[in-house]
């Protein structure tokens, strides 16, 4: 109640018009239902004067509930679900309605090249996914509103809502585990806890109303959509033919899928020796990457504690700052570039790296060790001060003795 | 050999016995026995200002008054120009001992009643100077440009904005506009480098002059002073200048140390859009800072107003004839509750608006 009685003062105090529909006057549909209106009258359609009729036929006109639902009115009641997509697909596929809001119309005929739809158009399987089971129904809301079921926050979730069911996934013989993996993963993680939207979710790789699971040769191409270096260097590896010949999932076969973790070097210990057998010159390969990232990694975590000790230390160190910068940069771009399993490509870049490193290195020491001669200089200033002031102490008394000897003239 | 081509030179043009009477009389002038090392802190003093002076010009070398450059090119002269770490520190502390030791000159001639009869317009002349050396450093803290810096003048000039009536034309007298800029770091320069050490340096001309005319105050009585006699005192050279040589010595090891083992940080750029969390004042502004927080805005202005006012009237109100601090006990205690309320003001507000507590 109270904040109702807060949404509503917020409303008159803005002066603007508030996010719910006014109840049609004379709609005999609301004046029954007037539940169901409850449910959709904040949702996208009935803002834009889309009522119950658009979707379950009828005639709102009719004060009575048999008039208006009699024959020749087009009172569909509850649609299933293929009638529903197509209902959907009435207004959303149609060019001519969509063009003023800015939505693409092509949703229908992406369903339809889904598994969802070929599964509902072709063998009619109404157990599969339609336009509610994701958008909802009476309250759909736009997408980029963070109720909506596929705001990207929600997606994992909604589709978790089939896909986590063990049971029906069972009959399709698709795992149920996706979401829980997902969850743990690098994607999880950043989408959950740091709420960084432009993650993958599960629509960014399997598409949303197109959903398929990518095929082997499909899978660069799906992960290549945000990791484009590493797709460019992984198409000049040794990996890129056996994975054009359909051998070789790309990315999959060391990353993973659902579960796929933040990369580390250590990878090369575990994923090379999957294929590979150890000791093998192809998993000597991996063992060599593996030491010049490593080394990398150490020399540039000791490089930035000396700059930031030097800093506490009130060293300047803007410039080695910088140059810490570039060195980061070359250890960052060794990450795309070892999809290129080249020790050449990758070596030539930790020597860049390295040089910088140790100019780092030297910057620092031998501004650590000039604050270090300033303060053993002090050593000498101080002998010279004391000898000074003893010089002139014993001066002064000497001077005083003869004063006082004198005693006052005149 | 040189010397006395010289003398040669000098006695062709100049009447040089006429002129060596008096020289000899300043030179040899003595002071009275009571003259001790707290009598040190004058030429201390005047030792920091020409410190400041000559550091000061090294600084200009380098330094650019202007909003873009100001930080840059001090960064530059704690970085790149040679030695410009040691004469940049020098400077900063030299400011800060600056204040303390002329504060302690004034409570030196204070306690020994050196302000009474006939040197009133001398103590006059010291509290101008302990006033301009508070403006040197409000003016020089400004010139670094950076986020404390920029935000304590923030706050200072909008205290001065406070006063009824001139107080908004102080204000943008001091910034030169509605907020601190350029136009104020420019005024703050001309003020800090051509105004304030010329004012100073005549100041402290007339302030000598007067020490020398009428000698150094003995602990008698007003109109019961005896001047001592030739031969009597302590000669002003070479015995009490070998003294100050050798406080001359230790002031210069003291500023070289601080230098080295306590520099003064930069610190970051100013940001005029990036408030920093608590900004007080330099900490010889603190007990002032702490007493505005007690009263309404003017009436805290009023009252710190008022303390330049009393030091200036202070010898024309305290016309006892007494110098001796034992023999003064009215003046004493006021002495020692302003001294004991600026130390307690001073911690309030620099324990103030932090983490920091007083131990207990």
């Amino acid at each position: 109640m109270i904040s109702r009685i807060f949404l509503v003062s917020l409303a008159l105090f803005s002066g603007s018009s508030f996010a719910w529909a006014e109840a049609p006057q004379g709609n005999s549909c609301v004046t029954c239902h007037l539940d169901l209106w409850e449910e959709m009258k904040t949702s996208v359609h009935s803002q834009q004067g889309i009522y119950c009729n658009s979707c379950h036929g009828g005639d709102p006109a009719q004060t009575t509930k048999e008039l208006a639902k009699a024959p020749g009115t087009g009172y569909v009641g509850i649609p299933d679900k293929k009638q529903l997509v197509e209902t959907c697909g009435a207004c959303h596929a149609n060019v001519e309605v969509m063009n003023f809001y800015g939505v693409r119309t092509d949703q229908l005929a992406r369903y339809k090249t889904s598994h969802h739809g070929k599964k509902l158009f072709g063998e009619g399987d109404t157990r599969v996914a339609g336009c509610s089971d994701c958008h909802g129904y009476h309250d759909v809301v736009a997408v980029s509103d963070p109720a909506s079921p596929v705001y990207p926050l929600n997606v994992p979730k909604t589709c978790d809502h089939c896909h986590g069911n063990e049971k029906l996934m069972s009959r399709y013989h698709l795992p149920s585990d996706a979401f829980k993996l997902y969850q743990t993963s690098v994607h999880g993680k950043a989408l959950f806890e740091k709420k960084d939207l432009s993650v993958a979710h599960c629509a960014s790789c399997h598409g949303s109303h197109g959903a398929v699971p990518p095929g082997v040769k499909e899978i660069g191409a799906t992960c290549g959509k945000c990791h484009v270096n590493e797709k460019k260097y992984f198409l000049e590896s040794v990996h890129a033919q056996p994975m054009q010949q359909g051998k070789f999932s790309e990315c999959v076969s060391c990353h993973g899928n659902h579960g796929v973790q933040h990369a580390d070097k250590r990878l090369y210990r575990e994923a090379c020796v999957k294929c590979h057998e150890a000791g093998s010159t192809a998993a000597k390969k991996g063992g060599e990457i593996f030491e010049v990232l490593k080394k990398s990694d150490e020399e540039l975590r000791s490089a930035e504690k000396l700059v930031r000790r030097a800093s506490i230390e009130g060293i300047f160190v803007e410039e080695e700052m910088g140059a810490l910068e570039e060195a980061k940069t070359n250890v960052i771009s060794m990450a795309p570039l070892q999809h290129s399993l080249s020790i050449e490509k990758i070596s030539e870049l930790y020597q860049k790296f390295e040089g910088v490193a140790r100019d780092i290195q030297t910057r620092v020491l031998r501004k650590r060790q000039a604050l270090r001669w300033r303060k053993i200089s002090l050593v000498p200033l101080w002998i010279f001060v004391g000898i000074m002031i003893v010089a002139l102490g014993v001066q002064y008394r000497r001077l005083k003795k003869d004063h006082e000897g004198k005693g006052p003239r005149g | 050999m040189v010397k006395d081509t010289l003398r040669r030179w000098l006695a062709e043009r100049f009447d040089l016995e006429q002129i060596k009477g008096p020289l000899q009389a300043q030179i040899e002038k003595p002071l009275p026995k009571n003259v001790s090392w707290f009598h040190t802190f004058g030429s201390m003093s005047l030792f920091l200002f020409v410190s400041q002076v000559l550091t000061g010009i090294l600084l200009l070398v380098y330094y650019r008054p202007t909003p873009g450059e100001a930080f840059e090119s001090v960064k530059f002269i704690m970085t790149k120009a040679t030695m410009g770490w040691l004469y940049r520190q020098i400077h900063a502390w030299g400011a800060n001992l600056m204040v303390i030791i002329v504060f302690l000159h004034m409570l030196r001639t204070f306690v020994t009643g050196s302000y009474k009869k006939p040197r009133e317009l001398t103590w006059v002349f010291g509290v101008m100077l302990f006033i301009l050396t508070l403006v040197f450093g409000f003016t020089g803290y400004l010139l670094p440009w950076n986020q404390l810096a920029y935000w304590a003048t923030t706050v200072g000039t909008e205290v001065a904005g406070a006063i009824p009536g001139a107080g908004e034309w102080i204000k943008t007298l001091l910034r030169g506009g509605e907020s601190v800029s350029g136009e104020t770091l420019s005024r703050f320069f001309v003020v800090h480098v051509i105004v304030l050490p010329w004012a100073v340096f005549f100041i402290v001309l007339f302030h000598l002059v007067l020490v020398r005319f009428q000698g150094i105050a003995t602990l008698e009585p007003v109109g019961q002073e005896k001047k001592p006699k030739p031969g009597e005192g302590i000669p002003f050279f070479p015995h009490h200048v070998t003294k100050e040589g050798m406080v001359f010595y230790l002031l210069l090891g003291l500023l070289v140390t601080l230098a080295i083992l306590a520099p003064f940080e930069l610190g970051e750029k100013a940001d005029p859009l990036q408030t920093p969390f608590a900004i007080k004042p330099e900490w010889y502004f603190l007990p002032m800072y702490q007493v505005i927080k007690y009263f309404p805005k003017l009436v805290g202005i009023f009252i710190v107003s008022l303390a330049p006012l009393f030091l200036f009237i202070w010898p024309f109100i305290d016309r006892s004839k007494e110098r001796h601090p034992l023999k003064r006990p009215v003046a004493m205690t006021i002495g020692i509750l302003v001294v004991l309320s600026l130390l307690v003001l001073g911690m309030m507000g620099y324990l103030s608006e932090s983490k920091k507590t007083c131990p207990v």
